[in-house]
């Protein structure tokens, strides 16, 4: 009670404010963590789209996320064999 | 009219789930409805104990997948309350005995032989909880205030938003003198994260493990806090869904905390 008070009077934060953000960070954290198999699928969609445009060499084709502490990116990397002519 | 399924889950083990089932359904039956809890924790089923139903079982709810039973036959009788039925589940076989499908095709028997149904959901997100979730019209998620607890429950409203099911959220097991003292995340705290709508709060009360100890149920006792606490979540989703909810932070530990001072002093 007593320490309560003065924990209260000396600004000290109860250990929930910690739980709160490391909680939110945690959920931001895992919203960003992708599935192989929806990887799979963006890349046949994405080749899908490509080859309307492109002839590409889709067994050397790369698709992947790239972190870092601040931001995450996804790269596509494919080697163009030619330009469709339309 | 149609019996409505309501599965209870969390993602998390361990924090009140088939407490929850228990005392809901027996709560809803107190209220006047046919009601059924069936335990999905196939392999590892406890509804039982805690209703102190264990030693009447004979069927389960894989026998009746297989057909090797009918509903009536598998639902055993509570006798210290009326209307209320258990199918257990069996503790032989394991989450893969039953599929979604099979669910479905239950579901259509139980729904008109029952007013509520209530599906006691294992911890995890395999098939066990698909099959748990499989025929379900409305989904209670559990939640404790804590990290581990409130983190699970978000990827579970997560994967039913995904089935089209809006859950509701019970917080149990709160510590009114924790949360006062601002060492456990309060109820509100809880739904700023999760961001969904509470349909009860429950205070942590050592009635519950003797409630389990004896497989009396909670909700038949008049001055136990969480089981009134359950009996109001059975109101709201019986038709009263605006029944205010009871701050367990409230006044009253206010009071009581001030009572407990002043007899020290005197």
């Amino acid at each position: 009670m007593f320490n309560d008070f003065f924990g209260k009077f000396f600004g000290r934060q109860g250990s929930k404010e910690t739980a709160k953000k490391r909680l939110k960070f945690a959920l931001v954290y895992d919203k960003l963590e992708i599935s192989d198999d929806l990887l799979n699928d963006l890349q046949r969609d994405v080749v899908e789209v490509i080859s309307k445009y492109f002839e590409i060499d889709t067994a050397a084709m790369k698709l992947d996320i790239k972190r870092s502490d601040d931001l995450s990116a996804l790269v596509l990397n494919t080697p163009i064999l030619s330009a469709k002519r339309r | 009219m149609e019996g409505k399924i309501i599965v209870v889950t969390s993602g998390k083990g361990g924090v009140g789930k088939t407490t929850a089932t228990a005392c809901i359904g027996a709560a809803m039956a107190m209220q006047g409805k046919k009601v059924v809890v069936i335990d999905m924790d196939i392999g590892l089923r406890n509804l039982d104990v805690v209703m102190g139903l264990e030693n009447r079982i004979v069927f389960n709810i894989v026998d009746v997948a297989r057909g090797r039973c009918k509903i009536n036959q598998a639902a055993i009788k509570d006798r210290r309350i009326d209307n209320l039925f258990l199918i257990p589940a069996s503790q032989s076989d394991n989450k893969d005995s039953l599929s979604p499908d099979d669910i479905i095709r239950l579901s259509k028997g139980l729904r008109s032989r029952f007013d509520f149904i209530f599906m006691d959901c294992p911890a995890g997100i395999e098939r066990g909880f698909e099959n748990a979730v499989a025929a379900a019209d409305e989904a209670l998620v559990v939640c404790t205030p804590e990290v581990s607890s409130v983190r699970d429950a978000d990827r579970i409203i997560g994967l039913l938003y995904a089935k089209s099911i809006t859950p509701k959220l019970i917080v149990n097991r709160i510590v009114p003198e924790m949360v006062a003292r601002g060492d456990m995340l309060s109820h509100e705290d809880v739904v700023e994260v999760l961001s969904i709508d509470l349909i009860g709060l429950v205070k942590m009360d050592d009635r519950v493990v003797v409630a389990t100890n004896t497989g009396m149920p909670l909700v038949l006792q008049k001055d136990s806090e969480a089981g009134n606490a359950f009996h109001r979540i059975a109101q709201r989703l019986n038709g009263q869904p605006n029944l205010p909810i009871v701050n367990p932070n409230d006044a009253k530990g206010f009071w009581r905390s001030l009572g407990r001072k002043l007899r020290r002093k005197n």
